[in-house]
């Protein structure tokens, strides 16, 4: 019982760690993308942003499958040896909530800038300034897509189960071990398992409802 | 100003995430040798794999062993992809595809059990204590009349594949029959539905094993014959780099302390063991065996 304690324990702490890591990847990329796509106002951009809702609901089993064969050594990105590593699952996740960050930080952005952006532009800032009073009136907008993104890393199974392999000690995460534990037929271990996941995913999205009541009333 | 610190912040996190990352991947690759293993879900679902590779890593520390678990289909083409060190399989067909491929090499059979025909308890096709093949063609007179229903893995699985010889044996094929369910799922979720539909399935007898207290509705049918015992070989890879640390991996399992440890495994949940080592049969009748079935 000791054991399965602490293992429980090492697989919840990879599982948000792996996560975390996806998002802070996502992010290093996202909020640029969604600075660019919101400073013009143009038939690409608007494409681009259609682009990333669309890919919103990419299935992931999808996302895993086309990196597995990027990744596996028969693959283009093959000598990088990171197929079955954390790393891998990581990068799947952050390609997979990137379309969600854009999608809310842009939509986000473009309300901001009806009212902030053109307020600062008319009192005589410059255009960098202008994005920094954007960013920094975004930045509960912000966390909230972040949470979001997490919330839906934390959650997925495909992307974790094809690249990471499951390996137990490794790649084993929370969704992968409750796939694996119902094959076992440990279906009580199972239960166990989803409640941790649905306590941390609820969680996250009440931090997000609490946040956007706030944001509504400042 | 606090904008801009965040971000630098930001951007520092994600390089000191990169750094450790790859620090990491320098220093087991260093350190270590990882050993990556792809299986069937069967054998790895028992426990037994993780008890090997406990062992195994005693006399080994340096050695690190990964299951990856999956049906014998993409466990073997993981192989030819280059992805894993050795497979640990049980479907001789396959199998013999690609080791005529290349793709693997230097098999050793190193356990064997029982598939077993599994059905309702009031048994409709009247298959109890049949051969296999007359079973399969009684489930199938059945099926057609409407009183019996048979649920397949239809995963490309070892069993699946078993599966398949015995209807061809039959000289029968199911295939798109109403009655006939393809589930494409792992074992376990093949006899839930099993139990659920009150119908016949194709089973290793670990599986059934485990999850018999769960199986209200079923019962073993048809256990005897040589067309129904299922034999687990390891490979080793051509095109992996760790040539000689999975042969290693492969001489503990069949060693006398590797046999012991899979002839004891279940003993004490199930009061009888889930894998026969090949150590206990003649193994020159199961390669017979194997050949006879990777004939298909």
């Amino acid at each position: 019982m000791e054991g399965l304690y602490q293992e429980v324990l090492a697989i919840t702490l990879r599982t948000l760690w792996i996560s975390s890591t996806a998002t802070i990847l996502a992010i290093s990329w996202s909020i640029p993308l969604s600075l660019i796509l919101t400073s013009f106002k143009n038939k690409i951009s608007i494409f681009i942003q259609d682009f990333f809702n669309a890919l919103i609901s990419l299935p992931t089993v999808v996302l895993g499958l086309a990196l597995y064969l990027t990744l596996s050594k028969s693959g283009p990105l093959g000598f990088l040896g990171l197929l079955y590593t954390p790393l891998a699952i990581s990068i799947g996740q952050s390609i997979l909530i990137t379309p969600i960050l854009v999608s809310m930080i842009t939509s986000g952005f473009q309300k901001l800038r009806d009212e902030v952006w053109e307020t600062a532009i008319t009192l005589g800032a410059s255009e960098f300034q202008a994005s920094i009073a954007l960013l920094r009136e975004g930045t509960l907008l912000l966390i909230r897509a972040i949470l979001a993104g997490f919330n839906r890393a934390l959650g997925e199974l495909g992307v974790a189960l094809i690249v990471g392999g499951n390996i137990k000690g490794f790649t084993r995460v929370l969704t992968t071990t409750i796939a694996l534990e119902l094959t076992k037929g440990n279906f009580e271990l199972a239960i166990y398992l989803g409640l941790i996941l649905l306590t941390l995913s609820t969680t996250i999205t009440i931090a997000i409802r609490s946040l956007g009541i706030r944001g509504a009333y400042r | 100003m606090s904008s801009i610190a965040l971000m630098i912040i930001a951007f520092a996190a994600v390089l000191l995430v990169a750094l450790l990352s790859l620090a990491f991947m320098f220093f087991t690759s260093e350190k270590q040798v990882v050993l990556r293993v792809s299986t069937t879900t069967s054998l790895y679902a028992t426990g037994l794999l993780d008890r090997l590779a406990e062992e195994f890593s005693k006399e080994h520390p340096n050695i690190v062993v990964q299951f990856i678990a999956v049906g014998s289909g993409e466990a073997l083409r993981k192989a030819e992809l280059g992805d894993v060190d050795l497979v640990l399989v049980h479907a001789p067909s396959l199998e013999r595809e690609y080791l005529e491929k290349g793709v693997i090499y230097g098999g050793r059979i190193f356990a064997y059990n029982y598939f077993v025909i599994v059905g309702p308890k009031s048994d409709p096709a009247n298959i109890a204590k049949l051969d296999p093949v007359e079973a399969m063609k009684k489930i199938y007179e059945a099926g057609e009349k409407g009183y019996a229903k048979f649920v397949s893995r239809g995963d490309n699985s070892g069993t699946h594949i078993r599966e398949l010889m015995l209807w061809r044996k039959a000289g029968l094929n199911p295939k798109g029959k109403p009655w006939y369910i393809e589930i494409g799922s792992d074992m376990s979720q093949t006899l839930m539905v099993a139990n659920e539909h009150s119908a016949y399935t194709l089973s290793d007898i670990g599986t059934y094993l485990k999850f018999s207290s769960r199986l209200t509705e079923l019962k073993v049918l048809v256990n005897k014959g040589d067309i129904l015992v299922n034999i687990y070989s390891a490979y080793l890879v051509r095109k992996s780099r760790n040539e000689k640390f999975a042969k290693m991996f492969i001489n503990f399992i069949v060693s006398n302390k590797g046999q012991e440890i899979i002839s004891s495994y279940g003993k004490e949940e199930f009061g009888r063991p889930l894998f026969y080592p090949a150590k206990s049969a003649n193994v020159e009748e199961l390669k017979q065996m194997w050949n006879e079935l990777a004939r298909g």
